[in-house]
């Protein structure tokens, strides 16, 4: 990214920048009572707020390795714009839905019950934000109406810790290991755990972040990655300094586990028509379209532009889960109408984990949960059946 | 960018430069105002409404980013541009650009109006030495400029400026491949083809200096698609990151020139900085073929990416 684009934080550094030396403002606070004072957290409204309060609270490399993106981040910002442009449509049959009406939400995919169709995205190393990391997660993820956690590969705690933390149904995150015998010792134990499906990340190749890179470079501890490489030193013989770790990757592979995995498999990372089609042709349970929120490949597309396109491919095969750039009800709900299932988050659970603990994750929940509802009731829909293309307007570009 | 993070003024070491954009940065730092006013970055709306459509689990081990070019082998598809006059940037001008794109293994395409004799730069240029040329009125002028430096060991000549007749001339005279430069319409591709072009380079840049809006890329479909292959479609314009090489290449191009990126590594580090330039640029490109599942050139095509209304 240039120096001359604008993404959302930046401006919002910036307008820090001018308020906080602007004399109109320090004439408005009491400088005793307000200064760098917390906000308590039923005073936050939406999930961006706890952005603010977690950017607030941990080390600048902490909160960088989560917000930020793969190289100029116009995939990061591009996941956000997505949003604006699809329109819920007003609800013009006036179905009655404004007060007294309730609404079911709750859905089932492979099993797993659930109240809303809302899942906690794998994420990396929690133990980062919270000194219980994943326990603390899956606990405040629990207390928000039993929502499902999909637990990392780069987890900061075993998943029989985790899973034993709270009661919510728990699935598995796998980034594949060309030896086969490593992916079933990672597997094996989790499924026997009482992980109800595997969910595996196919993305994020030789991916690098750039600005992630610069804590480095500064000497700050904790997220940065290789400049050349995907997460270690460059390899040798490799004329391009790419990281070759994950190069290897072919569609054979999810046939070779499927003869130990015998839940659902769930490959996370589609966003072609094409891809999601040969998807099922090796045998997966799901298609989950993300683009690791903007942390895979720079300039690739948003997941809503392409959720059509995947959605129209599958045709109802397998669920189709979604993910990257939601902040909002209303976000869960446009990607409902445009065919997923359910959808998944990962920064916004984080958000709330590095803001508040237990209780964040669960305030931050209940507000995408409370969102949706009043974004379904908005649009006429009293059911998750009842949502489809008609309730939005997409003018994708 | 944090460049802000950074101490005002300061030159960081060129190894922690991660992007051209860095690069830029520091180079506007070293020159003085009007030097950087030829440097500033270019417009990115063109490139922002292009996106790429990665294709997953393709086996990309063997990454390959090389190719062949009138006869050559190049390491990459990526080619150091005509720039006139660099003593502006680095005191030691094209021999230090020469050093770096050898450092880079990359191809140098060295100006007429350069600031030392060819014969000095094509001996540093190590990964190949190609020649820019301005068509003059005086067709024999142009012919003499060509065969000096193919004399020299230039091995591709490429031509801006002037009308077709002069254009077929050099193609006659030149003894070496001959590549239109400034071609923005099928017309004029239609027209450097049929003076004997052997390749062309899509480009924005006129004799009236570039135009800043990166039209190249955008028109750079409609033109690779009418050459159909029987010349080598060469684009430059705005490119600054590995992403926008790939599009480039996806829309057409067999390779893609950059000026800028290197001029402003030259500027700030001299050799050190032009192959840091390309090297990103490089690498960068590697990094986002692995991500669209292409191990190499062959392999990518019109529906790598989509390109956008806005």
């Amino acid at each position: 990214m240039n120096k001359f684009e604008i993404s959302r934080r930046r401006s919002i550094e910036a307008l820090a920048g001018f308020l906080a030396g602007s004399p109109l403002l320090s004439g408005q606070i009491d400088p005793i009572r307000d200064h760098a004072r917390v906000p308590g957290i039923k005073e936050l409204l939406t999930a961006f707020e706890f952005e603010a309060v977690m950017y607030a609270k941990q080390t600048r490399a902490v909160y960088n390795y989560r917000a930020y993106g793969e190289e100029s981040e116009f995939t990061l910002r591009r996941n956000r714009l997505a949003f604006d442009w699809v329109k819920l449509a007003e609800n013009k049959a006036g179905t009655s839905n404004t007060g007294s009406a309730t609404v079911d939400t709750s859905t089932e995919i492979f099993g797993t019950k659930m109240a809303f169709p809302i899942l906690v995205s794998p994420t990396a190393l929690h133990g980062d934000l919270d000194k219980d990391g994943e326990q603390s997660t899956h606990k405040g993820a629990a207390a928000a109406s039993n929502t499902p956690m999909i637990l990392s590969n780069n987890s900061s705690l075993s998943f029989d810790k985790v899973m034993s933390a709270a009661s919510s149904p728990m699935w598995v995150q796998l980034y594949p290991k060309q030896a086969m015998d490593a992916n079933k010792a990672y597997l094996e134990p989790a499924i026997a755990q009482g992980a109800k499906a595997v969910v595996v990340t196919v993305d994020q190749l030789a991916t690098v972040y750039e600005r992630s890179q610069h804590d480095r470079n500064l000497n700050a501890t904790g997220g940065g990655r290789g400049r050349f490489g995907g997460g270690g030193p460059v390899p040798a013989g490799n004329p391009y300094r790419i990281s070759v770790g994950r190069l290897w990757y072919e569609w054979k592979f999810f046939e070779e586990l499927r003869t130990f995995v015998k839940v659902p498999i769930v490959i996370k990372g589609i966003l072609t028509a094409e891809d999601a089609k040969l998807a099922l042709e090796h045998g997966v349970d799901g298609i989950y379209v993300s683009n690791h929120g903007g942390r895979s490949l720079d300039y690739g597309p948003s997941t809503l532009e392409v959720l059509p396109e995947i959605v129209d491919a599958v045709g109802g095969k397998v669920p189709v889960l979604f993910d990257s750039g939601l902040r909002r009800g209303a976000d869960v709900l446009k990607a409902l109408a445009l065919g997923a299932n359910a959808v998944c988050l990962g920064r916004v659970p984080l958000w709330g984990l590095g803001s508040y603990g237990v209780t964040g994750v669960t305030r931050v929940l209940e507000i995408m949960q409370a969102e949706f509802v009043q974004a379904m009731l908005q649009t006429g829909c009293t059911r998750l059946s009842a949502i489809n293309r008609k309730i939005v307007l997409a003018n994708f570009p | 960018m944090q460049i802000a993070l950074e101490p005002a003024g300061r030159i960081a070491p060129v190894a922690e430069l991660l992007n051209t954009y860095e690069i830029g940065e520091m180079a506007r730092r070293k020159v003085d105002a009007a030097t950087w006013a030829l440097l500033a970055p270019a417009d990115r709306a063109a490139f922002d409404r292009i996106t790429f459509r990665p294709r997953l689990m393709v086996n990309t081990t063997g990454m390959d980013l090389t190719l062949e070019l009138f006869g050559e082998k190049h390491f990459a598809p990526l080619l150091v541009g005509p720039v006139a006059n660099q003593r502006r940037f680095h005191p030691e001008a094209e021999l230090e650009m020469a050093r770096g794109a050898a450092a880079a293994k990359a191809t140098l395409v060295i100006s007429a109006e350069s600031s030392v004799a060819l014969e000095q730069i094509v001996p540093l240029a190590k990964a190949g030495a190609w020649f820019q040329l301005k068509l003059e009125p005086d067709m024999a002028k142009s012919a003499a400029l060509a065969k000096r430096a193919v004399a020299a060991g230039c091995k591709v000549v490429i031509a801006t400026g002037g009308n077709w007749k002069a254009l077929a001339a050099l193609v006659k005279a030149a003894g070496a491949p001959v590549v239109a430069k400034g071609v923005l319409s099928v017309a004029d591709a239609e027209a450097a083809i049929g003076a004997g072009a052997q390749g062309l380079v899509v480009s924005g840049w006129t004799e009236r200096g570039a135009t800043g809006k990166n039209e190249a890329i955008e028109v750079l479909p409609a033109i690779a698609d009418a050459v159909n292959g029987r010349v080598a479609v060469l684009v430059d314009g705005g490119f600054r990151r590995g992403s926008d090489v790939l599009k480039g290449l996806a829309l057409g191009a067999k390779a893609v020139l950059v000026a800028r990126a290197p001029v402003c590594g030259l500027a700030a580090y001299g050799a050190a900085g032009v192959q840091r330039a390309m090297e990103i640029l490089q690498t960068d490109l590697a990094r986002d073929m692995a991500g669209c599942g292409k191990a190499n050139l062959a392999a990518i095509s019109r529906d790598t990416v989509k390109i956008h209304r806005f």
